[in-house]
C-alpha cells in the first residue's frame, strides 16, 4: 500500500522537500540603522549614480566642455551607429571579448589542472601569476617594447631564421588585436589559474575517490567530475572575464593609441576618444551609455543562464 | 572631572578641525600660490626645468615667478582646463592653442583680453605683427606667445659628410640626396604613424600651392580638389619608393638621428633641445635647412612656424598678475632666458639665442624670402584635424590609393564647416 500523495513527511529528509519558505524578521533597529547607512548611500548616489545620469544626460546633447551642453536628442547615438569606426570598434570589441574569455581562462584552467595535486605546484604556478602584479600600463609598456615594428620579438625570429620578422604586429589589423590579446593573457592567465586552483582545492574528496574506485581517471575524470563541480568558480573568472574585455583600455592605448588609423580600437577607446582627444563629450558619452547597457546585458545575461538552478550541479 | 576634560579636548579638536575646513573663505586674494607666485599648467611637463629656469629670472626682474604643474598627456589636460572653468579655481596663466580651440574658449568668454599687450610688445619690436592675427578672435587679441617654433629639415652631418652631400637648394636636389642615400643603404627620411603623421602631407602641400593649404585650413578648399589628391599621390610615390623610415618604429627621432636610423627629420625646431639632450652637438653633430618648396615657380620658400599661446582665464585668482606676467614673457629679457633655456628659436627678433644656427634661422625667417604658414596642427579645426591624423597615419602605414582616406576627411571637413554657417 502506498502513502497517499498528498501525505506529508513527518521527517525531515535531506533533498527530498524544498525547505519551509523563511518567515522574514523584521529587525527592531528601525530608524536609527537607517540613518546610519545614509552616509554610505549617499556615497553610492554621489560617485556611482550621478555621475551615469549625468553621463546619460550629455550623451543627448552636443558639449564641447566648455559653456553649457545644447539638446540634440539622439542625434550623437544616430551618428555613433553610422560611424565605421564605431563598426570597426565593435568588431575588435568583440574580438577581445572572445579572445579574453577562451585564451587567458583556457590557460588558467591548464596550469591548475596541471600543478593541482603536483609536488612543488606552488612554485610551478608563481611565475605565471606575478605579471598580474604588474599594472596593465606598464605590461603594454613593455609589450610594445616587444612587438614594435622591428622590436625584441622580430629581432628574435630574425636571428632565429625563423618566419615572422617582417610581420608588423602592432600595425595591421586585426594582427594588433590579436598580439594584445596575447600580451593581455600572459598578465590575466596567472590569476585566472590561482582562481582554478583554489576551485579545485575545494573540490570534495568523496566523489572524487568515488569516480576513481570506479575507473575514472585522466581526462575522464576532469571532464565527469573535476570540470562539472568547477562550475561556480567558472562562472565567476569567465564573468569577470567578459566584463573586463567589454571594457578594455589601457592596453590597447598604450600600446597603440587605437591605431595606426584606428583600426585597433575598442568601445572604450573610442568613448576616450570621442570626449578627450575630440572634446566632443556628447559623442563620448553616448559610446559609454552604449558599452555601459552592453557590459550590463552581457554581464547579467550571462550570470542569469549560469546560475539557474536548471543548471545547477 | 575626566570626562568635563574628555569633552573639552574634543570640542577644542571639533573646532580645529572645522576652522581647518573653513579656512578657504579667508584665504589671501592672491591665491592658493600666494603673493608673487602665479598658478602655472600646461601640457609640456617634461618642459619643467626650463619654466622655472625662466621664473627665476622672472623673480628677480617682476617679483613675480611660476608655481608649475605640469601635464604629460595633452587629452588629460585639455579635459582639465576646460573643467576648471566650471569651478573657482580657475588656471590664472595656463598654455594652450591656437585656432579652433582658441576660438572655443574665446566664444564662452573664458579668457582675458591681451590687445594692450600685443600693441605694446608690438610697438617694442618684441613681436612681428604678422603673428597677431593667429591671438585675434573677433577683433580682439587674447593670450600671448608661449614659443615659436619652424618646421625645418634635420640632417645627421657625419651621413652627410660619408655620402658627399651638401644641403639642397631645390626639391629636385633634395630628392637626388634621398636618391643617393638610399642607394647607400640609408633610410633618408624619418616617418611616424602616431601624432606627426601630418608632417609631410603639410610640407608637400605647403611647398606646391601655399594658397590650396591655407584654403583647406579655411574651409574654402576641398580636400577632394585635384591638387591635394596629387599632393597626396606624391606622399605614396615617396612612401613606396622607399624614402621614409618605418613609421610604427616609436624610437625618439633624436635617438633615430643620432643612430643613423634615418639621415633627416622634418621636424620642429624645438628638436634641437631633444637633440642636444642625447649629447648631439648643434653644427658639429647635427644641422638643418630649410625645406626647398616642391614648386619651383613660387616667389617665396614656404615656412611652416607653430606657436603656443599663453592664456589667462578670466576672473582667475591672479588676473591682474598673471597679464603682468604675460606681458613680460614677450619681452627681449624673458625671450632670451627662455629660447637659451630650451634650446629653440624665439618669437622675439631681439632675444639673444645663444645656438647660432638657430639665431641665423630666426634672423633667416625675417628675411621677406620665406612665407610664413601656419602649422597644419593649429591650421585645422580640431574634427577635421582629428579625421585628418587617422586617415594619414593608416596612409604612411599602408600607402595605397589616397581616395577614401581624403573623402573621409572631407566629410568631417564638411560637416565642420556646414555648422559653422
Amino acid at each position: 500500500m502506498s502513502a497517499p500523495a498528498t501525505a506529508a513527511p513527518t521527517t525531515p529528509s535531506r533533498g527530498s522537500a524544498p525547505p519551509e519558505p523563511r518567515r522574514r524578521r523584521r529587525n527592531t533597529y528601525g530608524w536609527p540603522a537607517r540613518g546610519f547607512s545614509v552616509p554610505a548611500v549617499l556615497v553610492v548616489a554621489v560617485l556611482l549614480y550621478l555621475p551615469f545620469l549625468w553621463t546619460t544626460w550629455i550623451s543627448f546633447t552636443e558639449y564641447n566642455g566648455l559653456g553649457s551642453p545644447s539638446w540634440v536628442g539622439l542625434d550623437n547615438y544616430r551618428a555613433m551607429f553610422d560611424d565605421p569606426n564605431f563598426a570597426t570598434s565593435l568588431r575588435n570589441t568583440l574580438i577581445w571579448v572572445v579572445g579574453s574569455i577562451t585564451v587567458p581562462v583556457g590557460l588558467g584552467l591548464l596550469i591548475a589542472v596541471l600543478s593541482h595535486g603536483m609536488r612543488f605546484g606552488g612554485w610551478f604556478r608563481l611565475p605565471f601569476l606575478i605579471p598580474y602584479a604588474i599594472s596593465g600600463v606598464a605590461v603594454g609598456v613593455v609589450w610594445r617594447f616587444v612587438l614594435q615594428n622591428g622590436g625584441g620579438l622580430s629581432q628574435a625570429l630574425d636571428a632565429l631564421g625563423l618566419p615572422g620578422a617582417d610581420l608588423r604586429w602592432l600595425s595591421d589589423a586585426p594582427l594588433n588585436t590579436l598580439v594584445m590579446i596575447g600580451a593581455s593573457s600572459w598578465q590575466q592567465s596567472g590569476v585566472n589559474a590561482l582562481l582554478f586552483v583554489i576551485g579545485l582545492q575545494s573540490i570534495p574528496r568523496e566523489p572524487i575517490e568515488a569516480a576513481r574506485l570506479d575507473g575514472a581517471s585522466g581526462w575522464r575524470m576532469f571532464r565527469h567530475m573535476h570540470w562539472p563541480m568547477l562550475r561556480p568558480l567558472t562562472t565567476v573568472v569567465v564573468g569577470l572575464s567578459l566584463v573586463a574585455s567589454l571594457k578594455t583600455f589601457d592596453i590597447v592605448w598604450i600600446m597603440t593609441k587605437g591605431g595606426p588609423g584606428r583600426n585597433a580600437e575598442t568601445l572604450a577607446v573610442t568613448m576616450y576618444e570621442e570626449t578627450f582627444v575630440n572634446s566632443a563629450y556628447g559623442a563620448g558619452s553616448a559610446v559609454a551609455v552604449f558599452l555601459s547597457v552592453v557590459t550590463f546585458l552581457a554581464a547579467i545575461t550571462y550570470l542569469r543562464r549560469q546560475l539557474s538552478p536548471e543548471r545547477a550541479v | 572631572m575626566r570626562l568635563r576634560h574628555t569633552g573639552v579636548a574634543a570640542l577644542a579638536a571639533s573646532t580645529l578641525v572645522l576652522a581647518a575646513c573653513g579656512g578657504g573663505d579667508d584665504e589671501d586674494a592672491e591665491g592658493a600660490a600666494g603673493p608673487g607666485m602665479i598658478n602655472f599648467y600646461t601640457d609640456k611637463g617634461a618642459w619643467e626645468p626650463q619654466f622655472l629656469e625662466v621664473s627665476d629670472v622672472s623673480e628677480t626682474s617682476l617679483g613675480l615667478g611660476l608655481d608649475f604643474t605640469g601635464y604629460s598627456d595633452a587629452e588629460q589636460y585639455s579635459a582639465f582646463v576646460r573643467q576648471s572653468f566650471r569651478t573657482d579655481e580657475k588656471p590664472d596663466l595656463f598654455t594652450w592653442h591656437t585656432g579652433s580651440e582658441l576660438e572655443d574658449l574665446v566664444t564662452e568668454g573664458l579668457l582675458a583680453p591681451t590687445t594692450d599687450i600685443w600693441q605694446g610688445a608690438i610697438d617694442n619690436g618684441d613681436v612681428p605683427e604678422a603673428m597677431r592675427e593667429h591671438f585675434t578672435v573677433e577683433g580682439e587679441q587674447y593670450c600671448v606667445p608661449m614659443n615659436a617654433a619652424y618646421w625645418v629639415m634635420y640632417y645627421n652631418k657625419d651621413v652627410f659628410a660619408e655620402y658627399g652631400l651638401t644641403e639642397p637648394t631645390s626639391w629636385a636636389e633634395l630628392m637626388t640626396i634621398a636618391d643617393t642615400l638610399k642607394a647607400g643603404g640609408v633610410t633618408p627620411f624619418y616617418e611616424t604613424n602616431i601624432l606627426f603623421s601630418f608632417v609631410w602631407f603639410q610640407t608637400l602641400m605647403a611647398g606646391t600651392d601655399p594658397e590650396l593649404y591655407n584654403a583647406l585650413g579655411t574651409g574654402e578648399a576641398n580636400y577632394t580638389d585635384a591638387g591635394v589628391v596629387a599632393v597626396m599621390e606624391q606622399w605614396q610615390s615617396m612612401l613606396e619608393a622607399g624614402y621614409f623610415g618605418d613609421p610604427g618604429d616609436q624610437t625618439a627621432p633624436q635617438d633615430q638621428l643620432k643612430n643613423g636610423t634615418v639621415a633627416m627629420i622634418n621636424f620642429g625646431t624645438f628638436l634641437s633641445g631633444q637633440l642636444n639632450s642625447v649629447d648631439m652637438v648643434s653644427g658639429e653633430d647635427y644641422d638643418f635647412f630649410l625645406i626647398p618648396n616642391v614648386n619651383p615657380d613660387l616667389a617665396q620658400t614656404s615656412l611652416i612656424f607653430e606657436t603656443g599661446p599663453m592664456c589667462t582665464a578670466l576672473d582667475a585668482a591672479n588676473e591682474t598678475s598673471a597679464l603682468q606676467y604675460a606681458e613680460w614673457w614677450m619681452t627681449e629679457e624673458a625671450q632670451t632666458a627662455w629660447a637659451n633655456a630650451r634650446g629653440d628659436v624665439s618669437f622675439n627678433p631681439k632675444a639673444l639665442v645663444q645656438d647660432q644656427l638657430l639665431a641665423g634661422l630666426n634672423e633667416q625667417s625675417a628675411s621677406g624670402d620665406y612665407l610664413l604658414l601656419e602649422r597644419y596642427f593649429e591650421a585645422t579645426p580640431t574634427p577635421v584635424l582629428t579625421a585628418a591624423l587617422d586617415g594619414f597615419s593608416a596612409f604612411v602605414t599602408n600607402p595605397g590609393d589616397p581616395t577614401s582616406i581624403l573623402q573621409t576627411i572631407e566629410a568631417e571637413a564638411d560637416a565642420y564647416w556646414a555648422e559653422q554657417g
